[in-house]
């Protein structure tokens, strides 16, 4: 073993350490009383910084070593967990360049939203508890990417969506709040089930859940064996676990149909947005995939790789299209979230495992920079989240304004920024694979630039309109009306939440460099995986992504920029154009009223079914039970005994009366009563198991 | 050994058949008494001392005085108000239901080759062995169960005093 | 005659059903942990008999015992600490007036 190989697996062995201090931070937090706001700050930055720090130092051991080109630095230490009985149960760490790369992501973007949290936060009276919160996000979403065993990484993701729903309802006391958290942790869990039969699956084929091992038996060195079985639905048997897996994954990062909750989530504070947003949830599902890539890749016949495209390819176009007609700044970013999510999984489904997972840090900077502006314009105009009664911000709030630019160039893919060359990327890889897929992807990328710009000229253009009376006569005062101040103007945040928008748009600008095919071939991709070819380039897809990009740009100028908004109770230009569709698109295709109209409504169909089926049934059988000791007691009767005589007489009248009562009774929320049938079930059951 | 079965089942079943069928919870409770000395009686029959003593004081010492205590705490000793519901069809229909789940389990014994087995083991059961593994393999699951009955002990003692603090 | 794992078997089915018919039948709170506490050491009988006959070699069955008995001690905890809730709350112990679960 070499010098450097024995240096990764002493890291890996250490890989613990990086989500163990955020998990120490919130242990600490848990317990201090309100007031130690400072301190829970302090605790909570300095946590995330040493895991910044350690992240750094395992990323660095992974990059390429002199001509170490064909390889990927991988390292795991494995350890048992506890033996049960004979039964052993193993976790394990892995340090790969994978795994590197996104929890140095994590730690950094993590960082500094909590830095800008500090300030976004420092007026509500729940802080410590909100940055308890925010460390047991982070120290669950590390712990889920240095995970080498999927039962443990299965139990991070289910913190992170705990954490997640406990963040988004963190103002529990608004409805619509509550509400959110629900539909957030309830949409993944439906994802969740196909998760853990994936996982149920994988360990009834290889009996283990560890991914990687030192003698090669690891679930993931098994995949391609496991490629060669038969699965269900003419998939291999990897394939069929890919799929599982992938349901999870849609449920996480908030595909098509079950992407319902992503937008809600923006009833949480603005810094848990970003976190959900760029750092943590919804990038745990693209994690996922990578990390399961093999499985994925196992048979090449399966039909699941398209399946992973397509979703993600009309997830992009989808969403694009929804976020084209909001008015909520956060929603505009959540849909555009949402449509860069679906980019992320068209790539993979492509085989772009590179320009996947490229593309999902790159976001993760720039998006998370998008909602820290959000969320510092929100603060800077008193909690005001309407674009129509913002604009003009550029003059009041101008470092939030170039950073924010920056973001939006950035996502809407303009050449030297971060965005364009993962798009790029991913937009050249779907073009290998399948041209329709690739022509949708470019309209999404058009209508990202479209919505941006949109936004952009909405919030930061024209004049302020905030303060204005609308056309109900009321007045705006925005989303919380205790704040008195209103009416002020906006101004610009304060240096910690301006500070992390300015570190990030760096990142913006320059990291999209790492990944580009002109500077000494492509970096990222030698990085994280040199076994793979790196795609052949393609120009058309270039030029054609840079036009799109522009014309877009124009288009949401000659709209919006060249003549902006006066007044906030002015309609959208784009509704007069656009006309019905403009509201259809607003009201976001209709998919939750359809939820309401289709899935609600049927659990609820089905659950009155069933309450009759349990009248008619189960019933019947307690009906029939009186009956037949009704009779049992009239022939006591007519034996003589005074007692029993006078006992059955009762007992008669008793079931006669009782009859009509019982059908009413049956859900009458007495224990015993469910005791007996559940005891009359297993009954049922054990005859049927032995007398079939 | 097998009149000494006999003899003991006969005092485990009386004791439960009381504890179940008895008007009065005292009653009740002395029968259980009964019932969990006649197991502990099978215990030491079936040479596991450990598991004979740990019946008598964790069942007799603890659990049945723990449910006098609850009886005397809900002032209700007399049990069962109103009138004897024996041939009511609720008595009815749950004899019923406990005949057939004796029915199919009892038959389940009968099908089951391994119930024919008549030997027997050589040595009563080890206690010093039985402490080794639980601080040994059974390590965890041990810790575990310390954990939950901590977590039943809070429990119990917060849902028991909830109403007294919302009187203050 | 020779006792056989099978009597024992038997015997705790029957103590089983005394349990079950108990828990099904008694109106007090009291009376149905009590029937509880029946059936449950109607279960631990089979595994210290399954021990004696079968797997004397094996510490298994005597370690699942020990955590049987841990659970039931701390579910009858519970349970009793749940009846002197309810009896507050409904000035009862009846299990036919906790209907609050009514559909």
């Amino acid at each position: 073993m070499s010098d450097h190989a024995q240096h990764l697996q002493q890291l890996a062995a250490q890989q613990w350490l990086i989500p163990f201090f955020p998990l120490v931070a919130a242990a600490i937090q848990s317990l201090l009383p309100r007031s130690a706001r400072r301190l829970s700050a302090t605790l909570t930055i300095l946590a995330m910084g040493m895991s910044c720090l350690l992240a750094a130092r395992a990323f660095w051991a992974t990059l390429p070593v002199g001509e170490q080109h064909d390889e990927v630095a991988r390292a795991f230490f494995n350890f048992t967990w506890f033996r049960f009985g004979t039964t052993a149960l193993e976790f394990g760490f892995i340090l790969d360049p994978l795994t590197a790369g996104m929890a140095l992501m994590v730690a950094f973007v993590g960082f500094w939203i909590f830095v800008n949290a500090t300030g976004y936060m420092a007026e509500d009276e729940n802080f410590t508890r909100f940055f308890c919160f925010l460390s047991l996000f982070a120290a669950s979403m590390l712990g889920l990417v240095v995970a080498n065993n999927l039962l443990l990484l299965f139990m991070c993701w289910e913190l992170v969506g705990l954490c997640s729903y406990l963040l988004i309802g963190f103002w529990y006391f608004k409805p619509s709040a509550a509400a959110a958290m629900k539909k957030a942790f309830i949409t993944t869990r439906v994802g969740d089930i196909g998760f853990f039969i994936g996982i149920l699956m994988l360990y009834q084929h290889t009996g283990t859940l560890t991914l990687y091992n030192a003698e090669g038996t690891g679930a993931l060195q098994q995949a391609g064996s496991l490629g060669q079985l038969a699965g269900w639905w003419g998939l291999s048997l990897a394939g069929t676990i890919a799929l599982m897996l992938f349901i999870g994954a849609m449920g996480k990062s908030a595909q098509f149909p079950l992407h319902v909750w992503l937008p809600d989530a923006m009833e949480g504070p603005t810094p848990v947005s970003a976190l959900i947003h760029a750092a943590t949830m919804v990038a745990a599902g693209v994690f996922m995939v990578g990390r399961m890539f093999a499985l994925f890749t196992a048979n090449a016949g399966d039909w699941v790789m398209d399946f992973v495209m397509w979703i993600g390819c009309i997830t992009a176009l989808f969403s694009a299209t929804i976020a084209v007609a909001q008015f909520d700044i956060k929603r505009v970013l959540a849909y555009s979230t949402c449509s860069q999510l679906g980019f992320m999984m068209m790539a993979l489904g492509a085989g772009g495992l590179v320009a996947g997972q490229f593309h999902l840090l790159t976001h993760a900077f720039f998006k998370a920079l998008l909602f820290l502006g959000s969320g510092c314009v929100i603060i800077g105009t008193h909690h005001e989240q309407d674009m129509r009664r913002m604009g003009g911000l550029r003059k009041y709030m101008p470092i939030t304004f170039w950073c924010y630019l920056v973001g939006m160039l950035a996502l809407a893919g303009v050449p030297p920024f971060a965005g364009f060359f993962s798009k790029d990327e991913i937009l050249v890889a779907t073009y290998h694979h399948n041209k329709l897929a690739w022509v949708l992807a470019t309209a999404a990328a058009f209508l990202t630039a479209f919505y941006m710009t949109r936004q952009m000229f909405m919030v930061f253009g024209g004049t302020w309109r905030g303060g204005q009376h609308d056309a109900h006569g009321n007045e705006t005062t925005g989303h919380d009306e205790h704040h008195g101040h209103a009416h002020h103007e906006p101004h610009e945040v304060s240096w910690n939440m301006w500070l992390p928008l300015v570190v990030l748009s760096v990142f913006a600008v320059f990291m999209g460099w790492l990944g580009t095919p002109w500077l000494a071939g492509n970096l990222f991709h030698h990085y994280l995986a040199p076994e793979m070819p790196a795609p052949e380039h393609a120009n058309i897809v270039v030029v054609l992504s840079v036009v799109v990009g522009a014309a877009g740009i124009l288009l949401g100028w000659l709209i919006y920029g060249r003549r902006p908004m006066q007044h906030a109770a002015e309609p959208d230009p784009l509704a007069g154009t656009l006309g019905g569709l403009f509201t259809v698109l607003n009201r976001k295709w209709y998919v939750d009223e359809l939820y309401e109209a289709t899935i609600v409504r049927a659990t609820q169909a089905l659950g009155t079914l069933f309450r009759a089926v349990d009248k008619l049934v189960v019933d019947g059988i307690l009906h029939a039970i009186a009956w037949i000791w009704w009779g049992v007691s009239q022939l006591f009767r007519w034996i003589g005994d005074e007692l029993i005589i006078n006992g059955g007489f009762d007992a008669g009248c008793e079931s006669v009366r009782g009859g009509g009562r019982l059908l009413a009774r049956l859900q009458n929320g007495r224990v015993q009563t469910y005791l007996r049938v559940m005891a009359l079930g297993a009954v049922v059951l054990v005859a049927i198991y032995f007398f079939r | 050994m097998t009149t000494a079965f006999w003899i003991i089942t006969i005092v485990t079943l009386l004791g439960a058949l009381l504890a179940v069928t008895l008007r009065n919870l005292v009653h009740c409770v002395l029968s259980l008494i009964l019932f969990f000395l006649g197991i502990a009686g099978h215990y030491f029959l079936l040479r596991a001392d450990f598991f004979g003593t740990v019946q008598i004081l964790i069942y007799i010492g603890a659990v049945a005085v723990l449910i006098l205590f609850a009886i005397m705490l809900t002032r209700n000793v007399t049990g069962e108000e109103g009138p004897r519901e024996i041939l009511g069809m609720k008595w009815w229909s749950g004899a019923v239901i406990a005949a057939l789940v004796a029915g199919v389990l009892l038959h389940a014994v009968r099908r089951d080759a391994t119930a024919a087995v008549a030997s027997s083991a050589p040595k009563p059961l080890s206690v010093a062995d039985l402490g080794r593994a639980l601080v040994g393999d059974w390590v965890v699951p041990f810790e575990g169960m310390a954990v939950l009955l901590t977590a039943a002990l809070i429990g119990a003692v917060v849902i028991a005093l909830e109403e007294v603090q919302r009187r203050r | 005659m020779t006792l056989t794992l099978g009597h024992y078997l038997g015997m705790s089915a029957i103590l089983f059903a005394i349990g079950l018919a108990g828990a099904l039948t008694r109106r007090n709170a009291i009376n149905v942990l009590m029937s509880i506490e029946i059936m449950f050491n109607a279960g631990i009988l089979n595994l210290i008999a399954a021990w004696h006959f079968r797997y004397f070699e094996s510490l298994t069955p005597q370690l699942f015992a020990v955590f049987a008995v841990t659970i039931a001690a701390a579910e009858s905890a519970l349970g009793l600490a749940l009846v002197i809730a309810v009896y507050r709350h409904y000035r009862s112990v009846n299990v036919e007036e906790m209907t609050a679960l009514r559909g």
